[in-house]
């Protein structure tokens, strides 16, 4: 069991980091969003930001949020290497050995997870180029980082649990949009949800982005570490790997 | 462990779909008992319900009744111990194309759960003359190599059978009569049992042992080729006249078994083609026959004797994948 879940997420692995535009985009796209996005509030004046954000420095505010929400949709690409190998045949390659549907499941939702994190390091890369300082302690980084493979954990698990049935290449796509919109802007990953209308605060409250977001913010911020939040995601990931694991014993399609 | 019935299907029928009219009976209460070390066709044409018995055999679809064992253990309840010990060799060439051809091997053994499989691997490769590409990509392979190692993926842990489905669909002559050697060579060398799935008629004849006539999902006839053959004891002639003609006058030949009209001509059968001939020109004018073929006894025949089809041309391919690997191959 160990050996087909290594040989299938090793394989998720390789196929991803070999294409030299996932390693361009992956190094681009964080200092892309911190310059662009990130750079949108340095004129403003800093007691208005400090009001706003309770910090000065949008930077240290964004970067949590924005790595949470790049792990929402990492699980679109574990969607669409699933998609890639019920079409051109792979996936009966697969289970014409002893290999169990559940194990393809967990493979997918791990590799898609640790694509996730690969993010982690490039976009602090890109942080530190900014300015923003970091503590030390390994304590809340590792709480940090966990936090965040939770997260992407969880969410490649339900895109797996959606996108199991289906063979057509636009669904994660689609599933994505319906998913990772919302979820996005109803979170306190690019702003405080005590802005937020009773409604959007009541999706932030129990939205997993928000939990992750304000989890890395304690730690960037220098204000503490909620476990709280962590033990949330931890669930969050238990509970979305369980569904996922379910779901496709029973309807993930081989063609 | 070997058993001397590697394949032993037991009143199976396998049902797509539910609801009146939205259902298909895919495989209609098939039996079979295919001997170990045996290469077994399937003969039929596209949609009989090769590809099915395939899957089911392979426990990618579920069974809708009877029971089917390979290499002994029970492929419904005794699955993951069956997929240890058959192989797989697909219509279309599936490889990690990302990945080079040692890789494809690792792969293949982490997901058979193989220890000290290098030995293994390495043998293979020199067998199918492989040993000099382990580490190109596959994507640089030529369709005859790619072929091969697909194989090579089959054989590495040892299987005791072998489903290919349809293997040389799409290839050029040359690459199909290589692989027809490969699968003989194979079932020497490594003893394993090959069902193969097929809708040629040479590919059955000239290479497989036993082959079973399969047609809307029942099996319709089994045995040897030269058995089969030898149950349609009468040539088929195949006629059309420029002027018209009836069947009664036909019948009245000597040594003509039936006559039935087809399209624009006739289809007769008879006992000897080589006695028929002489007399069919005696009754009619030579310049009257606009067409005419004889088939001697063949699985063709065979088919058309049991079945009153013939297996026929290629259809339109229903199965994208099968499409794909043709645009593949296409492009060399």
């Amino acid at each position: 069991m160990r050996s087909q879940f290594w040989g299938l997420y090793v394989r998720e692995i390789l196929r991803t980091f070999r294409n030299p535009f996932v390693i361009l985009i992956t190094v681009v796209q964080p200092f892309m969003w911190l310059a662009f996005f990130g750079s949108s509030f340095s004129e403003v004046p800093k007691t208005y930001l400090e009001g706003l954000f309770h910090t000065s420095d949008y930077i240290s505010f964004l970067l949590p949020g924005v790595l949470s929400t790049s792990m929402l949709s990492v699980g679109m690409f574990g969607s669409m290497s699933t998609i890639q190998d019920k079409r051109f045949g792979f996936m009966k390659r697969i289970l014409i050995t002893p290999t169990s549907k559940e194990l393809i499941f967990l493979s997918k939702a791990f590799g898609s997870a640790t694509r996730g994190l690969v993010q982690i390091p490039v976009m602090v890369a890109a942080a530190l180029a900014f300015g923003v300082t970091f503590s030390l302690s390994p304590l809340e980084w590792a709480a940090w980082i966990l936090g965040l493979l939770f997260l992407a954990l969880g969410f490649s698990s339900l895109f797996l649990a959606v996108t199991a049935p289906s063979t057509d290449w636009q669904t994660p796509g689609v599933v994505s949009n319906f998913i990772t919109m919302p979820l996005m802007f109803a979170s306190a990953s690019l702003f405080p949800s005590q802005q937020f209308p009773s409604w959007m605060q009541a999706i932030a409250s129990v939205n997993p982005v928000s939990f992750s977001a304000l989890l890395g913010r304690g730690f960037v911020l220098g204000t503490g570490t909620n476990w709280w939040d962590l033990a949330y995601l931890a669930l969050f990931a238990v509970a979305m790997t369980a569904i996922g694991y379910v779901v496709s014993a029973r309807w993930l399609r081989v063609e | 462990m070997t058993t001397s019935i590697a394949i032993e299907v037991h009143d199976l029928s396998k049902r797509y779909g539910s609801g009146k009219g939205r259902s298909v009976l895919a495989l209609d209460h098939v039996t079979l008992a295919i001997p170990s070390a045996t290469i077994f066709g399937l003969l039929g044409p596209n949609g009989a319900g090769k590809t099915t018995l395939i899957k089911v055999l392979t426990g990618i679809s579920d069974i809708t009744a009877g029971t089917a064992r390979v290499a002994g253990f029970d492929v419904q309840t005794e699955s993951l111990q069956e997929r240890a010990r058959v192989g797989w060799v697909a219509a279309e060439v599936i490889l990690d194309d990302d990945f080079s051809v040692w890789e494809n091997l690792w792969l293949q053994a982490k997901l058979q759960d193989l220890r000290g499989w290098e030995e293994r691997a390495a043998q293979l490769l020199k067998y199918f003359s492989l040993s000099d590409v382990r580490d190109e990509k596959t994507n640089h392979l030529s369709t005859g190599m790619r072929k091969k190692l697909e194989i090579a993926l089959a054989l590495l842990h040892q299987p005791e059978v072998i489903f290919m489905d349809e293997p040389t669909i799409g290839l050029d002559v040359g690459t199909r009569r290589m692989l027809w050697d490969i699968v003989t060579g194979v079932r020497k060398e490594f003893g394993v049992t090959i069902l193969l799935t097929t809708h040629y008629i040479e590919e059955a004849d000239i290479l497989c042992d036993r082959v079973a006539i399969i047609d809307e999902g029942r099996i319709v006839a089994e045995g040897s080729p030269a058995e089969l053959k030898a149950r349609v004891h009468a040539d088929l002639v195949e006629l059309e006249l420029s002027d018209g003609v009836d069947a009664a006058a036909l019948r009245s030949i000597p040594g003509v078994q039936e006559v039935k009209s087809i399209g624009a001509g006739w289809q007769i059968r008879v006992a000897s083609s080589e006695e028929f001939l002489p007399r069919l020109f005696a009754a009619i004018p030579t310049d009257h026959v606009r067409k005419i073929s004889v088939e001697k006894p063949s699985l063709e025949t065979v088919f058309l004797d049991l079945t009153g089809k013939r297996i026929g041309a290629e259809e339109p391919m229903g199965d994208i994948r099968k499409f794909y690997a043709q645009i593949r191959r296409a492009r060399g």
